[in-house]
Formats: C-alpha cells, sequence, structure tokens
C-alpha cells in the first residue's frame, strides 16, 4: 500500500526533465554562462569565481529548475581534439546553446563551419536552437545584428526549428535570465517531437 | 555517528575537503600527493595500503588519501568512499596496454552510490614520457563520454617535473569551493 502511495505521489510530482547542450569553439563563454545560469536561478547557490574557470577539458553538468520544469546542462570541451565528442550527447538532447565569442573576428568563420556540421547531424534534427551572441560586454565586440546573418547563411540547415540568437555577457549576465527562459519554452514546445527525459 | 559528526561540522563550515586518488598500480598517485603537500618529488615504492597527508591550497584544507592501486588491493577502495568530495584518478598516459583495465576500475568505481556526488579530476599523468596517449585520447580510451550525470575535466601532468598539477588543483578547489 505505500509503495502505491509513493509511487502515486511522485508520479504526480514528478517534473518533466530536458537534457540542453551547451557547444560552441573553446573560449567562446560556455562554462562562464552556465555558471552565471546557474547563480541566477538557484536560491543560495555561491558559485565558481568566474575569473578562474578554465578551458574545460571534460564535462561540466548544471541544473536549473524553472517554471514547472528541471533543466539538465551538459557543458563539453570546445577544443579541435574534442568536438569529436560532441555527437555522443546529440540524441539525448532536447535543446542546443550555441555560444559564440562576438569579439573574436578571427575564428568567427571557424565557428560559423563548426555550426553548420552540427546542425546538419540528423540526431539533432528538429531540436530548438538558441545562439548567443557572447562577451557583448566588451567595448568592440561584433552586436547580433552582424552574426546574425553569418549563422543564418546556411538558412536550410536550421529548418523549421525554433531558433533565436540573443546577445548575452555571462561574465556580466546580461541577457542570461531571456536565454534560459526562451529555450525553457521551446524545449517544451517541442516536447511532442522530443518528450521529456522522464516520459521516455 | 561519523556522519552526523561530519555533518555538523559541515554546518560550521570548517569542513576539510576529502579527497581520494586512485588509479592503477605505478600511474604515480604517491608522487603527485607528496609533490602536492611538499613540492618536491620523493621516491617511492608500490603503496601497500595508504598514504593520507593533509594538503592546504589557496586557503582550501584537504585530507588527501592515495590508496595503493595493485590488483589485490583495489577490492578495498570501496572502504574509503564515504563522504568522498572529489576523486582524482590518475592514468599512466604512457601505458596504453593497461588503459582499458583503467577504464574498467573506472567506470566500476563510479558505479557506487556513496560516490553520485562526488567531482571526477582525470589526470593524464607521465605526460613527458614521448609517444603517450593525448588528453584527447585519454578521454576516448576511458570512455568518458558515457560519464553524462557527473562533471569532470581531464588534465595533463607529469607528477616528477611537476608540469599540469598546479592547473587542475585551481580548478579543482574552484569547483569544490561553489559546492561548500
Amino acid at each position: 500500500m505505500y509503495h502505491l502511495a509513493s509511487g502515486f505521489y511522485e508520479m504526480l510530482t514528478k517534473k518533466d526533465e530536458f537534457n540542453i547542450l551547451i557547444l560552441g569553439l573553446d573560449d567562446a563563454g560556455k562554462s562562464t554562462f552556465l555558471e552565471t545560469a546557474k547563480m541566477k536561478f538557484t536560491k543560495g547557490y555561491k558559485g565558481m569565481n568566474l575569473k578562474f574557470i578554465t578551458t574545460t577539458v571534460g564535462l561540466n553538468i548544471g541544473e536549473i529548475n524553472i517554471s514547472g520544469v528541471k533543466l539538465s546542462f551538459w557543458d563539453l570541451g570546445g577544443q579541435k581534439e574534442l568536438q569529436s565528442l560532441w555527437d555522443k550527447y546529440y540524441d539525448e538532447s532536447h535543446g542546443v546553446i550555441y555560444v559564440i565569442d562576438s569579439n573574436d573576428r578571427d575564428r568567427m568563420n571557424e565557428s560559423k563551419e563548426l555550426f553548420d556540421r552540427m546542425i546538419k547531424n540528423e540526431y539533432l534534427s528538429g531540436v530548438p536552437l538558441l545562439i548567443l551572441a557572447n562577451k557583448q560586454d566588451i567595448v568592440d565586440c561584433m552586436g547580433v545584428r552582424e552574426i546574425k546573418p553569418v549563422f543564418q547563411q546556411h538558412g536550410h540547415l536550421i529548418g523549421r526549428r525554433d531558433c533565436l540568437t540573443i546577445p548575452t555577457s555571462g561574465l556580466t549576465g546580461d541577457g542570461v535570465e531571456e536565454a534560459i527562459k526562451w529555450l525553457t519554452d521551446a524545449v517544451k514546445r517541442n516536447g511532442i517531437l522530443r518528450p521529456p527525459k522522464n516520459m521516455t | 555517528m561519523g556522519g552526523l559528526l561530519s555533518y555538523f561540522r559541515g554546518l560550521l563550515g570548517s569542513r576539510e575537503m576529502r579527497i581520494l586518488i586512485l588509479g592503477l598500480d605505478g600511474a604515480g598517485k604517491t608522487t603527485i600527493l607528496y609533490r602536492l603537500q611538499v613540492g618536491e618529488v620523493v621516491t617511492t615504492i608500490p603503496t601497500i595500503g595508504f598514504n593520507v597527508e593533509q594538503v592546504t591550497y589557496k586557503n582550501l584544507k584537504f585530507q588527501v588519501w592515495d590508496l595503493g592501486g595493485q590488483t589485490s588491493i583495489r577490492p578495498y577502495w570501496r572502504c574509503y568512499y564515504s563522504n568522498t568530495d572529489a576523486i582524482i584518478y590518475v592514468v599512466d598516459s604512457a601505458d596504453k596496454d593497461r588503459i582499458g583495465i583503467s577504464k574498467d576500475e573506472l567506470l566500476y568505481m563510479l558505479r557506487e552510490e556513496e560516490l553520485a556526488g562526488s567531482v571526477l579530476l582525470v589526470l593524464a599523468n607521465k605526460q613527458d614520457i614521448e609517444g603517450c596517449l593525448s588528453v584527447a585520447e585519454v578521454h576516448q580510451a576511458l570512455g568518458l563520454d558515457a560519464l553524462k550525470n557527473r562533471t569532470f575535466q581531464i588534465f595533463k601532468t607529469s607528477a616528477t617535473k611537476g608540469e599540469g598539477l598546479d592547473d587542475a588543483m585551481n580548478w579543482l578547489s574552484n569547483v569544490l569551493q561553489s559546492k561548500k
């Protein structure tokens, strides 16, 4: 009887869970963005010192509870030799955040090619996509208006999925809340195509 | 009772971080421990049993346990798992023959419930040896892409030359500070 009751209780209170993948070139600001997002949405979480965040060779995880669902983040390393590991996470992801260093004009094309390769992957088809024009705190950086056209050259690959480009600064926190809220709504909407983790 | 005590100590905020250094025999665990503690290379013999030292790094106090890595004593690792904040897993990057065994031991260990909340730091050690595996190769060989519910990071190190350990410890203390 207890098991029945507790099972029932669990079923009623269990939150839908979505996996969010954070990708982009190394030093784009992926880990900093995740830490800032965790700090903004988790009460009492102290967070890491953003100045000491180093190049990720591995995985950072994070969880955020927002508007009745749970988002589980995977922040992966962006260095060239680590990019081949990304696709191991694709089929379990419900949403992708692609982070761009808006101040790195030299690598903009490299980032764009990487982006194209990623969205071409069939395991990611239809998955909501959030593009962050990050590091907007740097004075001379490229704005969204400049970056957006670069990444939309291959618009047909993006297809009919939800896709949005937002200016952010992981360091100052500008745009972070807006970004997470948009993505939450998008993965919920897409739940028919990619049901939450606990439903599969 | 011990768990209760450490819980109260945690409330007071002065709890020492508990770290285990694990890995196959000959990976360099003891050399790393004493590199961290005294900053020198010490001559070591295979550890039977364990070495435990207190290490202070950037105002954070760690109690570091270095457990012997030979096949016969690996089953005893699990006796030390409770209340572990972080695992430093040391891999001999030049020992290509045994990296598969190292992978199995790692995955076996990470299945333990007691370690569910601990952070993983992998050290691809012995990078001073020519022809050793790169960080990405170690990542692949250890099957770390299957690890999806735990924060982890790999660093390349050379314990005898003292390279890479600073970066690794900086990362670890920063991550642990946020968990405190």
